[in-house]
């Protein structure tokens, strides 16, 4: 039921750590964003203050993953102001590719990099944001499609739930009619195990899938494996080719550590 | 030093920088630091990936200008291979990192910078962004906007997506480019060029507003580096490093990339995360150096285009040297628009940029490679160590942010000495010490800045007493 609408809908973008490609994505929206700025107040990073979140607001764009403690702490105040929380990328949505530190020791990271670590205020793990707060919706991508996240916030503003589809990159080859790179070419392709959204770009340019948009809804990753392995690759090929940008998603990181040398 | 500042060792920045100014008991200001981290911790996570990985891995560190990082980083696997990539390529990567420059000038001038500069540097901040400017100056906005749609969408239609692209590969590019798409781009190049000379005029209009800014935002003689063709030409996609001093006087006339550590070393000050690049032979901190659009301008002879000489040759009539004042970032973004717009139309009419044959294949056969190219915002450097498997062992990114920051520290120690008055931060000032980093333009303020304001703290210190503070984003 539509309510009548007597002020513009307040939309809020977020960042925490990230690239900034996927809020970025936003702004490409270029004809679409002289037609949004009509539709909607665009509090971006408001106005600060100290008490610098100031809401509530209709729609939270949530990027980038939780790596410090005091962002596990911003995040609960922003989901307090928020109607509907929105996460967008893969950094937000698994913890990105600095999520690849969650497989070693962060302190080797911070004393190899920065000369004086002790000042270095930083968290074990990058994480997803809905390991800490309730997310309405997720949105995949590294970075996101901007057609989806027009979608996404079109049908957040009118009540409705967004049509972004959860099946694998294989049906959008199927749709471009792209021969299949791992069957014609015998080059290993994520593709399979990968959630659609992408359009199937990279099997296009004849490259295997190595999967942007994350795992798909229930994907069979051990017969991706078997298949990898058939194709020749080994067992730290294997690893390497589930931890890239969502290394920390729940089917990468469990088939990833399936390989792992001591769990054979 | 009491100030601390959390930093996310990994990515690139933890949400908010940090300016602190420091005040002595008369009320002046003595010194004033900007604090950022580098993107480094990729250097660590990228340990032990194959090396073709690595444009694809290391583009991630940046959403603004993920192509620099992509060409870089393939210049290096290039080297890695030993190979000599087709012509053909060579001038399609030319083509997409010029493209990459225009769209991320078109984001700095007018989505970040033109509101402080048509509505003026005191203007209400809640109108001073993109978004007041659409209702102000619709005309500015919608210009900014079309620019960088035009680099975005060539970037998207060259490579299939605008931001973490994969067409640039080791060893040249995975697609050849269409007839179609060539004559398509080849069209919207003379609207873009007109947009562009429009604005430059605009801004040359504007100029006399703003003499107490460009008088004091980072207005100091310094050292200049950026790459240029053999001829001495503008360059960003390959050639030598060239050095000069604030007279424009030649300090080094071809640096070879693979020799970069002769030349560049990198101070650790120790109430700084940040380190400090500076020029060796010189020494710290003399050998302060800038990078970006404006020390492009102030190395190469010339542009090579006619538009882009034409406005250069106005813009060397700023000074008999090399034009010191950071306010001039923003003019020679404008000025590489131009040649980016005319240079990418004159590499789509070569002959060859249609061939079919745009990448060499070859097995790694060196341990070790160097890829350097101008990003949006200055020199960007990728070296990478091998392992027998391929695999890397070591690397190690210098960033055009890393390389002018002890450019801003002094910038906005000039700006504050000349705009903060007693021990309260007013508007106006605030704003005017945040415009000297937006000059430099370096991706945090680019990405976090983008519609609203950056997200910042800034104090006011005497020793180790807070005056005032002021916490944004």
């Amino acid at each position: 039921m539509a309510a009548k609408r007597t002020r513009k809908p307040k939309l809020a973008v977020w960042k925490f750590a990230s690239c900034d490609g996927c809020q970025l994505s936003l702004l490409d929206c270029e004809d679409e964003l002289l037609a949004v700025t009509g539709q909607v107040d665009i509090a971006y990073f408001p106005e600060a203050s100290r008490e610098y979140i100031r809401g509530p607001y209709d729609l939270s764009l949530v990027e980038g993953s939780i790596t410090t403690p005091h962002d596990a702490e911003r995040i609960h105040k922003i989901r307090r102001q928020s109607k509907v929380l929105v996460t967008i990328g893969a950094c937000a949505t698994a913890g990105g590719i600095q999520a690849l530190r969650n497989f070693g020791d962060v302190k080797e990271f911070t004393r190899l990099v920065y000369p004086s670590p002790q000042f270095i205020e930083t968290l074990k793990k990058s994480t997803a944001i809905a390991d800490h707060v309730f997310v309405d919706f997720e949105l995949r991508g590294c970075p996101i499609s901007k057609e989806q996240l027009v979608e996404v916030i079109n049908a957040y503003l009118h009540g409705r739930k967004p049509a972004v589809p959860t099946h694998s990159v294989c049906v959008e080859c199927k749709r471009r009619g792209t021969a299949c790179v791992m069957v014609a070419s015998g080059i290993p392709c994520m593709g399979p195990v990968t959630q659609a959204g992408c359009g199937a770009l990279c099997p296009a340019y004849n490259r295997g899938c190595y999967g942007c948009f994350g795992p798909m809804e229930t994907p069979n990753t051990p017969a991706a494996s078997g298949a990898f392995s058939r194709l020749g690759m080994n067992e730290d090929g294997i690893i390497r080719t589930y931890r890239s940008f969502n290394a920390y998603a729940e089917a990468f990181r469990r088939e990833s550590e399936r390989h792992e040398p001591t769990n054979h | 030093m009491a100030n601390t500042i959390t930093i996310d060792p990994v990515t690139r920045i933890e949400g908010h920088s940090k300016i602190t100014i420091y005040m002595d008991d008369q009320g002046a200001v003595t010194d004033a630091r900007f604090h950022v981290t580098q993107f480094r911790g990729f250097e660590k996570f990228c340990e032990g990936r194959p090396f073709y990985e690595m444009p694809a891995l290391t583009a991630r560190t940046c959403g603004i200008c993920p192509v620099s990082h992509l060409v870089a980083s393939a210049k290096a696997c290039d080297e890695l291979m030993a190979v000599r990539i087709p012509e053909t390529a060579v001038k399609l990567r030319k083509i997409i990192n010029l493209s990459q420059l225009i769209q991320s000038h078109a984001l700095s001038f007018f989505h970040l910078s033109s509101p402080d500069l048509l509505l003026g540097m005191d203007a209400d901040p809640n109108s001073r962004n993109i978004l007041g400017l659409l209702k102000s100056h619709p005309e500015a906005a919608r210009d900014g906007i079309a620019l960088r749609k035009f680099g975005q969408s060539v970037i998207e239609r060259l490579a299939g997506k605008r931001i973490h692209p994969a067409w640039v590969v080791p060893g040249g590019v995975s697609r050849p480019l269409t007839a179609e798409l060539r004559d398509e781009i080849l069209e919207e190049i003379p609207p873009m060029l007109e947009i562009a000379q429009r604005s430059l005029e605009t801004f040359q209009g504007l100029y006399e507003g703003f003499e107490r800014e460009i008088e004091t935002f980072a207005n100091f003689p310094s050292l200049f580096m950026g790459l240029v063709t053999d001829n001495d030409n503008l360059e960003h996609y390959d050639g030598k490093l060239r050095v000069v001093d604030a007279n424009r006087n030649i300090v080094h006339a071809g640096i070879h990339p693979a020799s970069y550590q002769e030349f560049i070393a990198e101070a650790v000050e120790p109430d700084s995360y940040l380190k400090s690049p500076y020029y060796r032979k010189i020494g710290y901190p003399d050998g302060l150096y800038r990078v970006g659009p404006l020390a492009r301008l102030n190395v190469c002879e010339r542009c090579g285009t006619p538009l882009a000489d034409e406005a250069l040759r106005t813009f060397r009539r700023l000074s008999p040297g090399a034009v010191l004042s950071s306010f001039h970032y923003h003019y020679a973004r404008l000025i590489e628009i131009i040649y980016g717009l005319e240079k990418t139309r004159d590499l789509l009419r070569e002959p060859d940029i249609l061939d079919a044959h745009v990448r060499a294949h070859a097995e790694p056969n060196r341990f070790e490679g160097v890829g350097m190219s101008e990003a949006p915002r200055g020199m960007l450097l990728h070296h990478y160590r091998i392992d027998e498997q391929g695999l890397i062992s070591w690397s190690n990114l210098i960033i055009a942010t890393g390389h002018n920051n002890l450019a801003m520290n002094r910038g906005i120690t000039q700006a504050a000495k000349a705009f903060v008055k007693g021990d309260k931060l007013e508007e106006g000032a605030l704003n005017r010490v945040e415009a000297v980093i937006r000059c430099y333009d370096p991706c945090l303020s680019c990405s976090t800045h983008a519609i609203g304001q950056m997200p910042l703290l800034i104090e006011l210190r005497n020793g180790n007493n807070v005056l005032d503070r002021k916490h944004r984003g």
